[in-house]
């Protein structure tokens, strides 16, 4: 044993001073219990492990490789590929900086930075050195709506801005110690009959961030007491996220009424509101609370009826107006978990008329006759690929539904899932039938936990009704569905890469041919189709290909789903035929661009799409419209840029994004991007030289034509669109200027006459760059300004400009 | 295959029809028409990784296509492909661009490189120090005209560059390779390196300094015959002047000169061009004219009929060819040159153009030796360097001139090299390939990753900085089913190779060792005795 005073401060900084209790190895031999012993389960035993320890203590992978066919290369190596999986102990609480698109332009980066100053978080490490909290970047939560978005724990926080930030953590603190149930909104549900008032409670993930899961709670309470004939309905996704938590009211025999914004302290009101009392007394006890509210919240009722949305209205009208839902029928009004509701709703009907009259063929012919495509991204006739796997030989095949949303600014998948889990389910369910597969995987990306727990309640509930497993709607053919959740890694998205993850390996792609088609999961002919393809499957089966076709444009039918965020009145979750223009979309549906703000570009289709100049806005969405404009349809992430974004800096920042998710195989995506990247790095930095123009062009080119799957050849599309479209950009970087104010190193923050020495900058500034001189003209001290644009926000007479 | 027959069709190789069976990789078609396609992460024995991606084809279809890899791309009935365009060899220098601008390591040492003869100085080291001394010889006399006399005037750029000299002091090199060269000189047989057959032209050189003297010996080698003026008695030139003042014994430069007469130099004293000789007359019986003869040349320059500048005769920079055909100058003539090694250097270079010149070749420099760069390491970085070689001090010359080191002290000052040349210099794919295909190390230049080396017990040497990621070790192991094995650990620009659980090489390969560092296409895994 070494003397005390050998050891040295490097080897104490590497134990952690909360792991000091040796790692209890039961937990490990249950979870292997429960997940088997196989190979191909090692992801499972892993999200186990990470989920129980917080991280992955090698003593609990040693006891795995002791107690199964994994090997120690295969934990190790699959272990370091996922992002879920930490290999260092986190601290107490565990936070979760979204790095999406829109959180990316709506200043995610200042909300990281400061974060780390308040929870005293080193640069170069993620947690504090008190172990309390560890802070992790997420590739995107999927709530763009709401950006910037953070997670603690448990709950999701949206619009956070550096103001925030320090009562969010208090209040998150405060909660946890209070017990908390994260599955309190999955709880079956109290059904009506005649003459009952609904309650609608839009509990998507987005909604639930800003809160509708209070809402729901207090509004069930609320109706619980009142007794009276009301139900208090839990829906999927709403939409118009911007407006979220949507609340929607239906009494019998009269218009239903929409609110938007309200909060659990307005639950009883609304109630009220609504609900005619029955007896005199409890009238009068509504009156007394009343008062009595009226006493101690000035204003109260009225908070209901401010909220209260007018579906007349001009922007309501705007925003839905242009939407055919196909996809997502019946959205806002739907249970996501109540089957009987669903099936209510003509669900299961396309899937009965393939079990009992349509043969493989006659479905397959549907699917090709309505023209449609993947959309997933690259567009390919979905039906092709069903006759293709049909076709195959052999008695063993697969279907998959891709639920690998990856794309930062994308979340139309995990909105279906969350608010549609049964449609899917029927949609992959007839796609087997078609293809002739017996078996089902959902692989849905693990940041998405509550698409994952009611798909994962909508299956159980199938086969609780004996509707899925060996028999299928009761029908004789047999269909076993899992799931299996990703594990952090966006190039899972890709289908030989998501198969690779199935498998239980690293998620790499390989070449193809061969495609999945003929050789995919365990070398069996797989059908991969994404979520929203699979969506609209039992739509066109019941309605006929024809109708379906009817919608869109020539070579781009039917509707198509975006995630419509970024710099925009409205965002939302939005269906639009084929063809609708970006124009429409942006300015019609999204309202444009923010008041005293110019609508500049969009990006469109994430890290492999591109961004369409404003000037080409009339371009119709359309797979061939938008690929010759640089840009791909992508799988429907819409993220608006105004003129406060730097162009080079959205080029970089998905630079960084696919850079950071290769999987390091192939030479052109693995060192290509990197250096790629810190060309883009140096232009940000106003460190460019003039080559780096012609270098970045010659890279991109390259890495687009030489890497071996679409990660990387399509990686290089953000700097090449943005190369095309807004080289001016480039060339002001290159001179040391950032035209938008956006890239840190080429701007300052200067005061201007308007400024009266009110001391607001300087009491909110966190690194004391502003002195506090009252009634002074204020001076920031640009040496010590980290940039953060605090005092610019908290000014209350525009008196910071940035240069 | 079970007795099918298999299927033979054509497909378009470079706009040559090729018969090909199905089933075969695009990468085997081309092999067997000699294209040589270059590859990195294949082997035959293994699966096809597709991850260097240095094969890559064009297939076309239309008036497009795309790149793909030849060594997983099976040939399909009518395919259109292209290997050896400009197109796809572009293609193929930027995969070996990127993978150079994160490869941590020099093929060759700076000591070699800064030799402005090259001579493979850590490569003469270790023979020295296994007692190899006929090889060091034929290293050293391969590369060095006057061996003796350099290992005596050389104003030592090597050492200067040595990497043991930013942790102590630099290794003696100069002197071993006066011992080296001495011990030559005083056997009974002393080396003569090999020559290529006479080509029945002669040269003549004016003035027989070391730029005149080292032309000699490298347009000798070369087949031609060589005829050397020299307006003094005693050829040498300004190595006269050494002996004169002491530094050189004269001795040694006439044991030197002896062995270039051996090689076939004929030494014509006392002539003088322009008094003596017309260089016409030179002209009509020689059929190359190289001037040699140091800073006269300026002043004897429009006398001569020759252009001149400000330093010396006028060149052609690329050729060293003066306004007149066939008339060649170098070395201090054309630029005065105070070293005597670069002096050589200088008539190494006239000396292959005028073998180009003489050969109907085109005249062109030779290259710089290829070789990947990692540029200066930190302390910490050097001191992995240190685990074999002896930690003794640097040995100082010996007080008496004329003795030069000892067997001991040359063997221990050997030992003392870092070897911090690539130990797969010359058998690496890498390299092979960077060299025909042009590529630039440095255009993707970036921040180097830290140097590590890992020497393992089994005598392994694991250079990660080197390691491409084929995963050709990782599959071998796999195969094998070694316990441990090897993995790739993280993802992305940060994946690597790596043992499970931290554990050494030697615990991860305990069969497939030797297996693994000869599938190894660069220096990432290589022996420590090699």
């Amino acid at each position: 044993m070494p003397a005390a005073d050998e050891t040295n401060t490097a080897s104490v900084a590497l134990v952690p001073a909360a792991a000091a209790p040796e790692t209890d190895l039961r937990f490990v031999d249950e979870a292997v219990e429960r997940c088997g012993k196989t190979p191909d389960v090692v992801i499972p035993i892993l999200q186990e492990l990470q989920d129980h320890y917080g991280w992955l203590p090698e003593a609990a992978l040693r006891r795995v490789v002791e107690r199964t066919e994994i090997t120690p290369a295969a934990i190790t190596g699959v272990s370091t590929f996922y992002d879920m999986f930490r290999h260092q102990p986190v601290g107490q609480h565990l936070i979760r900086i979204c790095r999406g698109t829109a959180c990316h332009v709506s200043g995610a980066e200042r909300v990281e930075d400061s974060l780390r100053r308040l929870l005293r978080i080193p640069a170069t490490q993620d947690t504090d050195p008190e172990r309390l909290f560890t802070i992790e970047q997420v590739a995107c939560l999927g709530c763009c709506t709401l950006a910037p978005v953070v997670k603690l724990g448990q709950h999701t926080h949206g619009h956070v801005s550096v103001e925030k930030l320090p009562k969010i953590i208090r209040d998150y603190l405060d909660q946890t110690r209070a017990a908390h149930d994260p599955h309190h909104t999955e709880r079956p549900l109290r059904r009506g009959g005649n003459g009952t008032v609904y309650v609608h409670v839009g509990l998507g993930s987005c909604c639930m961030a800003k809160g509708s899961d209070q809402l729901f709670l207090a509004l069930q309470n609320g109706a619980a007491k009142a007794g009276a004939n009301v139900v208090v309905k839990r829906v999927g996704c709403v939409g118009m996220c911007h407006r979220t938590p949507m609340v929607e009211v239906t009494v019998p025999g009269r218009q239903s009424q929409f609110y938007a914004g309200l909060g659990p302290a307005q639950a009883r009101d609304l109630l009220q509101r609504h609900l005619r009392p029955r007896g005199l007394a409890r009238q009068l006890s509504r009156l007394w609370t009343g008062a009595l509210d009226l006493m101690l919240d000035d204003g109260a009722p009225d908070a209901v009826s401010r909220c209260a949305m007018d579906t007349r209205a001009p922007e309501v009208n705007a925003f839905l107006g242009q939407q055919v839902h196909i996809a997502t029928d019946g959205f806002g009004r739907l249970d996501p978990l109540d089957l009987d509701e669903y099936l209510a709703h003509d669900g299961f009907v396309a899937l009965r008329r393939c079990l009992n009259e349509l043969t493989p063929e006659a479905i397959i012919k549907t699917v090709e006759g309505s023209g449609l495509r993947g959309r997933g991204g690259a567009g390919f006739p979905t039906g092709q690929k069903w006759r293709v796997v049909r076709q195959q030989p052999g008695d063993k095949k697969f279907v998959i539904c891709n639920g690998d949303e990856g794309d930062p600014g994308a979340f139309m998948d995990r909105m279906l899932l969350e608010s549609f889990p049964y449609r899917i389910i029927e949609g992959l369910a007839i796609a087997a039938v078609a293809a002739g597969a017996h078996d089902g995987v959902f692989y849905i990306r693990h940041e998405y936990p509550l698409a994952v727990r009611r798909t994962r309640t909508a299956i159980a509930e199938m086969e609780k009704r004996g509707w899925l497993g060996d028999t299928l709607l009761g029908a004789d053919y047999p269909l076993r569905l899992t799931i299996k959740e990703g594990a952090g890694a966006f190039v899972c998205g890709e289908e030989t890469a998501l198969i690779a993850s199935v498998e239980g390996r690293r998620g790499m792609p390989r070449l193809r041919p061969p495609f999945p088609a003929q050789s995919g999961l365990w070398g069996k002919p797989t059908l991969i189709n994404n979520v929203e393809t699979l969506a609209l499957v039992p739509w066109i089966v019941r309605n006929g290909a024809e109708k379906f076709a009817a919608i869109g444009t020539a070579t781009s039918k039917g509707t198509k789903v975006f995630a419509l965020a970024g710099k925009i009145q409205r965002g939302g979750l939005i269906e639009v035929p084929m063809g609708t223009t970006i124009r429409q979309i942006v300015e019609e549906i999204g309202g444009g661009a923010a008041a005293g703000r110019r609508f500049k570009a969009v990006q469109i289709g994430g890290p492999s799409g591109g961004c369409v100049p404003a000037r080409l806005a009339d371009t119709p969405v359309d797979y061939e419209s938008l690929r010759e404009v640089g840009a791909i349809m992508g799988s429907g992430g819409l993220v608006v840029l105004d003129d406060a974004d730097c162009m080079v800096d959205i080029a970089r920042y998905f630079l960084q994004f696919t850079q950071d998710q290769s999987c390091g195989k192939c030479t052109f995506c693995r060192i290509g991007t990197k250096r790629m990247l810190e060309i883009l790095d140096r232009l940000c930095a106003g460190k460019g030289q003039r080559q780096d123009l012609t270098e970045l062009e010659h890279l991109a080119h390259q890495v687009s034509h030489g890497s071996l799957c679409g990660l990387g050849k399509t990686a290089p599309n953000p700097v090449l669109t943005t190369l095309r479209y807004y080289r001016d950009e480039y060339e002001a970087h290159l001179a040391g200027r950032c035209p938008a104010g956006r890239c840190r190193a080429l701007i300052k923050y200067v005061v201007n006459d308007a400024c009266t020495g009110c001391t607001l900058c300087a009491q909110h500034c966190p690194v004391n760059a502003i002195p506090l001189t009252p009634y002074q003209r204020h001076q920031i001290n640009l040496d010590l300004c980290t940039r953060c644009d605090s005092c610019r926000q908290v000014c209350p007479h525009q008196a910071i400009d940035v240069k | 295959m079970t007795g099918r027959a298999m299927s033979t069709f054509s497909i378009t190789l470079d706009g040559a029809p090729v018969t090909v069976s199905e089933g075969e990789t695009l990468l085997q078609v081309a092999r067997r028409q000699g294209i040589d396609i270059p590859t990195l992460c294949f082997l035959e024995q293994c699966q096809p990784a597709t991850s260097c991606l240095v094969c890559l084809v064009k297939v076309k279809s239309g008036t497009t296509g795309k790149l793909v890899p030849s060594c997983a791309t099976r040939v399909a009935s009518d395919m259109v492909v292209e290997s050896e365009t400009v197109e796809v060899h572009a293609a193929r220098r930027t995969a070996l661009e990127l993978l150079f601008s994160d490869h941590v390591g020099d093929c060759l040492s700076p000591c070699h490189r800064l030799c402005p003869l090259q001579l493979n100085i850590p490569v003469m080291l270790r023979a020295v120090d296994t007692g190899r001394l006929d090889e060091a010889v034929a290293i050293v006399k391969q590369a060095l005209p006057l061996p003796a006399v350099l290992g005596r005037l050389c104003h030592r750029p090597c050492e200067n560059g040595c990497r043991r000299g930013t942790w102590d002091q630099p290794a003696a090199i100069r002197d071993v390779e006066r011992f080296v060269a001495d011990r030559d000189l005083k056997s009974d047989r002393p080396f003569q390196p090999p020559t290529k057959p006479a080509t029945g032209k002669r040269v003549v050189i004016v003035g027989s300094g070391p730029t005149g003297l080292a032309a000699a010996f490298f347009l000798l080698r070369e087949g031609h015959g060589v005829t050397l003026l020299n307006r003094h008695e005693r050829p040498g030139g300004s190595l006269v002047r050494e002996v004169e003042e002491g530094r050189l014994p004269a001795e040694v430069l006439a044991a030197e000169i002896s062995r270039l007469k051996a090689l076939g130099a004929e030494f014509k004293t006392g002539a003088v061009l322009g008094e003596d000789l017309t260089l016409d007359a030179l002209r009509r019986d020689f059929a190359a004219v190289l001037l040699t003869m140091g800073e006269h040349a300026r002043t004897r320059a429009t006398a001569l009929g020759l252009e001149a500048t400000a330093g010396g005769l006028k060149v052609e920079p690329d050729t060293g060819l003066t306004s007149l055909p066939n008339v060649f100058a170098a070395g201090s003539a054309v630029k005065p040159t105070r070293q005597i090694i670069r002096a050589m250097a200088e008539g190494r270079a006239a000396a292959l153009a005028v073998n180009q010149l003489l050969r109907g070749l085109k005249i062109q420099r030779a290259e710089k030796p290829f070789s990947s760069m990692m540029g200066r390491l930190d302390r910490a970085e050097l001191k992995l360097f240190l685990n074999l070689p002896s930690p003794a001090p640097r040995t100082p010359p010996a007080l008496d001139i004329l003795r030069g080191f000892t067997s001991a002290e040359a063997t221990g000052e050997s030992q003392r090299c870092l070897h911090c040349d690539c130990r797969a210099a010359g058998d690496c794919q890498l390299q092979h390939y960077a060299e025909l295909y042009g590529a630039d190390t440095t255009r993707y230049r970036s921040l180097r990753r830290t140097f590590e080396q890992h020497v393992q017990p089994g005598g392994i040497v694991f250079e990660p900085g080197k390691c491409i990621l084929c995963g050709l070790c990782v599959q071998i192991a796999e195969r094998a089913r070694e316990q441990l094995g090897l993995t790739f650990i993280g993802r992305g620009f940060d994946v690597r190779i790596g043992v499970p659980f931290d554990q050494s090489l030697e615990e991860g390969l305990r069969q497939t060792g030797r297996e693994c560092v000869a599938a190894c296409p660069t220096g990432a895994l290589a022996f420590k005795t090699d």
